[in-house]
Formats: C-alpha cells, sequence, structure tokens
C-alpha cells in the first residue's frame, strides 16, 4: 500500500444544505479571474456585430433618458422647463436599472450558465452572478458618463454630496446581488419567477421614488411611511441626493437614508448568500 | 485515512444516482386549460455501481444512450450528488467537455484564455499554455476569428487542445474526440496516451467501441444503470458488440 500526492476528495450522499464556508469561499476566490474575464467577454460580445459598437454603452442609456424625458417631462406636462427635474429623474433611472439588471441577467446566467458551465464543471456556482453582476456594474459606470452629460446640461451643479454617490452604488449593488441570488434560487425551483419577474420589477419601479421624486410624499406622513416600508426607498432617495443635493432641508437626510440602505442591503446580501449557497447542489439537476 | 491500493485514482462504491425531469403527461389526452400538462418522472439514473480505476490508465466506459454514462461523469466531477454511495477520488477531476467557458461570438485565441480559466488554471498558466493550445489545435488564420465562423470540427480541437493542456489528475472524456478529422484523431488519442504515461489517468466515454478499444486497456461496460461487465478492454468490447448485434441496447427509459 502505498499513499499518492494528490489530495482524497470524496464525494458522498449529504443533505442539503451550506459546505464547508471556508473551502467554499477559497474555491469562489480561485475562480475571481475567470468571473473577471468572462464578464469583459460578455460586454464586449454584446455590441461585437454592430457598425458602433462599444459606443452603444453609452447611447443606450441616453436614449433611454430621452424616452423617459419624452414620456415624463413632455407627456406629464413638465415641458422643456424642468429639464433639471428631468435630468434627476434619468439619473434615478439609471440606478434603477443598475439594481434590476444585476437582478434579471444573474437569474439568466444562473439559469443557462456561461458557455455550458455549470453543467459540467464543480465550479461554485456564486462565480456566476458574481460575474454577471460585474458586468452589470461595467454598463452602470459606462451610463454614468451619458448622466454625466445631462448633469451638465441641466446645470445642476457640484454638491458635497455627490463624495458619497461611490458608497451608494456599492450598496445598490450589494443590495441587487443579495435579491439577485434569493430570485434566482426561487428561479430553479419554480421556473414561474422568471415569468413574474419583470412585472414584480416594473411595479417595484413604480413604487420606489425613481421616476416621482422623495419631495412628492413629503407632505403626506401616511403615504410618506407607506412609502419608506419600501426596502428600496432609502436607496434611491440617499442616491437622489448624492446627485442633485438635499432637495428639501426638512425632508430626509443622506446619512439617515444611507444608514436604512446599508441595514436592507447587508441583510438581503447574507440571506441571498445563505439561500443560494445551501441550494446550489440541485441546481444541476432541475437546471 | 486517505491510504489506498497503490495505483487506485478513482474508486467508486455502491454508487445510486437519481433525478426528476419534467415531462409532458400523456400527450394524447384532452384535458382542460387549467391541468397541468407535465408531471415530474424520476430517473434512476445510476443503481448500485462500483469499481475502481487505476491511476495512470485509460480506461473505457461504454453503453448505449441512457446507460447512465454522462450521469457517472457528472457525479464524479462534482456536478451531481450521489444518492446512496460515495466517490473517492485522488487527485482533481476534469470533465473534458467541448467548448466549456467558451464566448462564441469571441476569438478563438480570447476562448483559450475563457476555457482555461474556467476549467481551474490560473491566468499565468493560461498565457504560459496559450501558444502551446494553439499550435496543438493547428486551425491557422480562424484563431483570431471569432468561433461562430468556427466548424465543429476546428471547436473540437481548440476544445480538446485547452482541455489536454490543463493537466489534471483525473482527466474525463465524454465523446469529445468525436470531433475532427482522421489525422487529428490519430494526435489526439496520442496526446492523451502521452498524458497517460505521465500518471494521468483517464476515462473515455464513447459509443464507439473501436475507439475505446484503440485508447484503453480496461473498460466499463454500463447498461441501464448498472455495471454489465467490467475488465480487459477487448474482452468487455467484443461482448458488448455481440449485445448490440442481438438488438438488445436500447435506451434505459424506454425499457422503465
Amino acid at each position: 500500500m502505498t499513499t499518492h500526492n494528490a489530495p482524497k476528495i470524496t464525494r458522498k450522499a449529504t443533505r442539503s444544505g451550506l459546505p464547508i464556508l471556508s473551502d467554499y469561499f477559497r474555491e469562489t476566490w480561485r475562480f475571481r479571474v475567470f468571473a473577471w474575464r468572462w464578464s469583459l467577454a460578455d460586454i464586449k460580445a454584446r455590441n461585437f456585430e454592430t457598425f458602433l459598437g462599444r459606443i452603444w454603452h453609452v447611447i443606450n442609456p441616453l436614449l433611454f433618458g430621452l424616452i423617459y424625458f419624452i414620456f415624463v417631462g413632455i407627456l406629464s406636462g413638465g415641458g422643456l422647463d424642468s429639464i433639471s427635474y428631468l435630468a434627476a429623474i434619468v439619473g434615478n433611472l439609471y440606478a434603477w436599472l443598475f439594481f434590476s439588471q444585476i437582478v434579471t441577467m444573474a437569474m439568466g446566467a444562473v439559469q443557462s450558465g456561461p458557455g455550458g458551465i455549470l453543467g459540467q464543471s464543480a465550479i461554485p456556482r456564486i462565480v456566476v452572478p458574481i460575474a454577471s453582476t460585474i458586468t452589470s456594474t461595467n454598463l452602470f459606470l459606462r451610463s454614468l458618463i451619458a448622466y454625466a452629460f445631462m448633469h451638465l446640461i441641466a446645470k445642476r451643479g457640484l454638491h458635497i454630496e455627490m463624495l458619497l454617490a461611490p458608497i451608494i452604488m456599492i450598496l445598490i449593488c450589494i443590495f441587487g446581488f443579495g435579491f439577485a441570488l434569493i430570485f434566482a434560487t426561487l428561479n430553479v425551483y419554480v421556473r414561474d419567477v422568471s415569468r413574474l419577474i419583470p412585472h414584480f420589477l416594473r411595479l417595484w419601479l413604480y413604487l420606489s421614488p425613481v421616476i416621482w421624486e422623495y419631495t412628492r410624499v413629503l407632505g403626506d406622513s401616511s403615504l410618506n411611511q407607506i412609502a419608506r416600508l419600501n426596502p428600496f426607498y432609502s436607496g434611491v432617495t440617499a442616491w437622489t441626493i448624492s446627485l442633485g443635493g438635499t432637495l428639501d432641508s426638512d425632508g430626509p437626510k443622506i446619512w439617515e437614508q444611507i444608514g436604512i440602505f446599508s441595514i436592507w442591503s447587508v441583510a438581503v446580501f447574507f440571506v441571498g448568500i445563505f439561500v443560494f449557497i445551501s441550494k446550489e447542489d440541485e441546481f444541476a439537476i432541475r437546471n | 485515512m486517505n491510504l489506498q491500493l497503490e495505483t487506485e485514482a478513482v474508486r467508486v462504491e455502491n454508487l445510486s444516482v437519481s433525478y426528476s425531469v419534467v415531462a409532458e403527461s400523456s400527450p394524447s389526452q384532452k384535458r382542460k386549460f387549467y391541468e397541468k400538462t407535465t408531471r415530474k418522472t424520476k430517473i434512476k439514473a445510476l443503481d448500485d455501481v462500483s469499481f475502481s480505476i487505476p491511476s495512470g490508465k485509460i480506461v473505457g466506459l461504454i453503453g448505449g444512450n441512457g446507460a447512465g454514462k454522462s450521469t457517472l461523469l457528472k457525479t464524479v466531477i462534482g456536478v451531481l450528488k450521489p444518492e446512496t454511495g460515495k466517490i473517492d477520488l485522488w487527485g482533481r477531476p476534469h470533465l473534458l467537455s467541448p467548448g466549456m467557458g467558451f464566448n462564441r461570438l469571441l476569438s478563438g485565441r480570447e476562448n483559450v484564455v475563457l476555457g482555461g480559466l474556467a476549467a481551474g488554471m490560473t491566468l499565468n498558466e493560461v498565457k504560459e499554455k496559450q501558444e502551446s493550445i494553439i499550435e496543438f489545435a493547428d486551425i491557422g488564420g480562424f484563431i483570431d476569428l471569432p468561433m461562430t465562423t468556427y466548424s465543429s470540427g476546428m471547436f473540437g480541437r481548440l476544445s480538446f487542445a485547452v482541455a489536454t493542456h490543463i493537466r489534471p489528475e483525473i482527466l474525463l472524456i465524454d465523446e469529445a474526440l468525436s470531433a475532427g478529422d482522421a489525422a487529428f484523431k490519430e494526435r489526439a488519442v496520442q496526446r492523451l496516451k502521452d498524458l497517460c504515461e505521465s500518471a494521468l489517468s483517464i476515462v473515455v466515454v464513447s459509443h464507439s467501441s473501436t475507439l475505446v478499444a484503440e485508447m484503453a486497456t480496461e473498460a466499463i461496460w454500463l447498461h441501464r444503470g448498472k455495471i454489465k461487465m467490467q475488465g480487459e478492454v477487448q474482452s468487455v468490447t467484443d461482448e458488448y458488440l455481440k449485445f448490440q448485434a442481438e438488438g438488445n441496447e436500447t435506451a434505459q427509459l424506454d425499457q422503465r
């Protein structure tokens, strides 16, 4: 009898549950470069066959903003005079898109798997939503270039609160990632989730102070309290203040909103990781 | 204790694997719009399978459609979980699967990096081996074109080249040699034999008993989730061919 140098790996029947977390996250860390490279490849491939190529990453959010400019500004009677308000709405929409893209792209990626990797290797499944979240973040940062033009045109000026924007971006990313993991797991068990998510997200968009500013509900205390039950209310409000400065001195304070949103984000993030990791063993069978 | 028989690389003991699939229930039957049209079916893909594979050997895994060959490989690499029984591996396994981690819109050169990283190589390892991989794939100027322009043979060549430069201790190959022309197949078989000499254990799954006989020294024949026969490659493939000739080989699910 002799021993091999290679470490012994055992696969046996276990009840579905959390793996050994240190091993799991070590293995996830091993695939960090793959997640990064796959994300870059995904972005490159998105507009690969188009004439304008990478410029679409800026044109797309600009067109998206223009549509809402027409929809919210002109059709609702705001007119072109309220360009500053409209720039704020577009800024909010980009933050919303960032969140919703993290959720939908991660769900899609877990369902299909990049290059069939989920069905053919034992790579930790969480690498896939991590990679798609990197893609969403990358696209969001590009959309901020489009927003910067609008910010300048609308003469929204520079505010000290802008320095907090990166913190809010990170929190939105964590928040979206947590929800993405929860929904991606649910979708593996109940395929109907992927059909419901677009409607759910659209409803959530209208209930959040994205295409209406948080100042709209300040006068009505009951409406204000209901609006604040929305986990994303504090995130969007903090984002609005960070881009446009404090709109109402008696209204919500940016630090207070960041504090509330931090609690939501961290809670959703850890619940998402727990749900996803404890169920991912079954993904290969059910996908 | 991590002791095992001298040359053992894989040991499978009493392994059973089942999974559920959603299938249409009685397609011909008329039903009301609110009634479910699908039902869950449990498939027992492997049933009490036991065997061991020596290190430094090429072992062929043969059997018809639905015999459980792919399920066995996926359980070895850890994608599927055993229902009962266990698998001991002395070394990291890797499944050579066509285009794992590839993005077909990108060039072959870029996909060499993606495929290598997806298989667990470090970026430095991939960069070191990139030229050698490209040389082995031998697809000329196509290497810088999007993979959507590749024939299935070119795709297979590049996939094979990436996978055989990873150097896992246990390499699993599932019909991956079916792509490529005769000249490449010859080089591929030689490549596997060379890898085997450096103590790599290889499991080749194929419908083609000829290919298995050419490469492997031992074979395992799976039939409807159970081991029908295992041993020296020629005797197993001979029995398998005889079995096929008698018309006994049908897909597993059809007979349940």
